[in-house]
């Protein structure tokens, strides 16, 4: 019960952190405003005068994409992962070890701050006003809602553990630039977060769903829109906290590998 | 005319000792020449996804929207090379790094521009040269003189615009002390708007990357010419006035520069 109480303080603290660095929460959701303006814009032109494509209305893709751009700015708004792999470069992180928590966890538990924070004071505000003055379409049941909440949480934890996987990389390899881009251009893609996987080649489609990262945006966005309803609700749902449990050990495995690195290395 | 050539062999001698010192690690410049190219040719399969079932973006079809990412790309190349550290000013003068620059017998935003010369633009270089090849095969591109003529005066006109933008983003640090943070909100957000033909987006935004923030010449407008590509809402040889636009963007950026420099006090530490 305490330690719950120790990551609680974590997510306090980084409240109160993105509270006094406002001016970072501003420019933030300038960008994101640019890049929704963008994703719709494309999406609208995609669709030209047609009604419908695949089955998806114009209407029904544009709520896709604003949902996905919310998404994208709450999984952005944590500890940027650059921010690690510099402790890890400098050996800062060695610090952290020797404390009693566990590292991963801690900065989960941060990131709930932060995002708590940017979601109330910028992100809520513009989303609600969007849905209000574009023609966008909103669930029609609460459930939906709440099972978008939960969809998107599961994203938002494989997220975490992926980038965090990834990140941890930098303990063997000193330079990541290439694969570093790589990675993110996949996630970008195969995640569905600017083009649903319906409007994949076919084969994309069935590598992009035997794959984690279709569990970050693509689920929660269709469950959004009630592209995803019924039992294929319920196998989504499965599917992503199958891959949030896989993703977790993998990170554990991870993690413990390259904190024995550090030992051995002597920080 | 004689100081100009001075400066130019000054440049050279000065970025040479810069490239001597990224050379020294090998494995990392390869490295970032990879994940350069590997990104760019991200975008562009995400392209090719996107039109696998639509065909077209705003009448324009792969290899067309190829070719406008491509032409941005490559002029994007040259601006790391001459302008790209400018973003990170704030860096300098908040640790009280830049007095070094104006101590010294020389033009202080000359030294700065040629305090770094970031050989990892090869990545952009081979990328858009690849791409021209490639879609102009597609599309039967005849490449006449006047062709690249033309093509030059747009890379020249598309560095200036964007080589501009940068130094009086950076020119915004001798006010407020911040600058790196407004290349990450105004300029990337803007450089990825511009991958993609303006016609698509408000009418309000098309005449602010027109008139205001001049993106549509890096590459909307002068694609267009070369694509025989109609520009809604404006006259056709609108690509023209590329290097012209670039030149006139990239003198008021530098007197804006100039200027912040003149009011500028060292962090005093």
């Amino acid at each position: 019960m305490d330690s719950v109480k120790m990551y609680i303080a974590f997510t306090k603290k980084a409240f109160m952190r993105s509270a006094a660095y406002r001016f970072d929460v501003w420019t933030r959701l300038v960008s994101n405003i640019i890049f929704l303006l963008m994703w719709m814009s494309i999406w609208y032109a995609l669709y030209m005068d047609k009604d419908e494509a695949s089955g998806i209305s114009l209407t029904a893709m544009l709520t896709y994409v604003a949902v996905s751009q919310f998404l994208t700015a709450v999984n952005g708004a944590g500890t940027p992962l650059w921010e690690l792999q510099e402790k890890v470069r400098t050996g800062d992180i060695a610090l952290e070890l020797m404390r009693p928590f566990d590292v991963p966890l801690r900065y989960l538990f941060a990131d709930f701050g932060s995002v708590a924070f940017y979601m109330l004071t910028a992100l809520v505000p513009l989303y609600v006003f969007l849905f209000f003055f574009v023609d966008l379409t909103l669930p029609t049941s609460w459930v939906t809602w709440m099972l978008f909440l939960v969809s998107g949480f599961l994203g938002f934890l494989i997220r975490y553990c992926i980038e965090l996987i990834f990140g941890l990389f930098t303990f063997w390899l000193i330079e990541t630039g290439g694969i570093e881009d790589i990675f993110y251009f996949s996630v970008s893609l195969l995640s569905g977060s600017v083009i649903p996987l319906w409007f994949f080649p076919e084969w994309l489609q069935t590598f992009a769903e035997y794959l984690p990262f279709q569990g970050i945006y693509f689920i929660p966005n269709a469950i959004f829109i009630e592209e995803i309803t019924g039992n294929e609700l319920v196998v989504s749902l499965g599917i992503q906290l199958f891959w949030v449990a896989v993703s977790y050990a993998i990170l554990r495995f991870v993690w413990r590998k390259a904190s024995n690195k550090v030992v051995v290395q002597g920080g | 005319m004689k100081k100009i050539i001075e400066y130019v062999r000054l440049y050279f001698r000065l970025v040479g000792a810069g490239v001597r010192a990224q050379m020294q690690y090998r494995f990392a410049f390869v490295m970032r020449i990879v994940g350069m190219v590997a990104a760019y040719t991200g975008t562009a399969v995400t392209m090719w996804v996107m039109l696998y079932q639509f065909e077209e973006l705003g009448e324009w079809n792969f290899y067309e929207l190829l070719f406008l990412f491509a032409l941005a790309v490559l002029s994007w190349g040259f601006c790391i090379i001459l302008f790209f550290h400018f973003r990170s000013l704030d860096t300098y003068i908040v640790n009280g790094t830049f007095d070094r620059f104006l101590v010294r017998p020389i033009n202080p935003f000359f030294h700065f521009m040629a305090m770094k010369f970031d050989i990892g633009a090869a990545g952009q270089f081979i990328f858009s040269i690849f791409v021209f090849i490639w879609v102009s095969n597609a599309l039967d591109i005849h490449w006449q003189l006047g062709k690249i003529l033309f093509l030059f005066g747009a890379v020249i006109g598309g560095v200036l615009v964007q080589g501009g933008l940068l130094v009086f983003i950076s020119a915004i640090a001798f006010w407020t002390t911040k600058s790196e943070r407004f290349y990450w909100v105004v300029m990337y957000p803007a450089r990825n708007l511009t991958n993609y033909p303006l016609a698509i987006y408000p009418k309000m935004v098309q005449w602010v990357t027109a008139f205001v923030i001049p993106f549509g010449f890096v590459n909307y407008f002068p694609a267009a010419v070369l694509l025989n590509k109609e520009t809604p809402y404006f006259p056709s040889y609108i690509g023209y006035f590329t290097p012209l636009v670039g030149i006139v963007f990239f003198i008021v950026a530098y007197y804006v520069w100039m200027l912040g420099l003149s009011r500028y006090k060292s962090a005093g530490s």
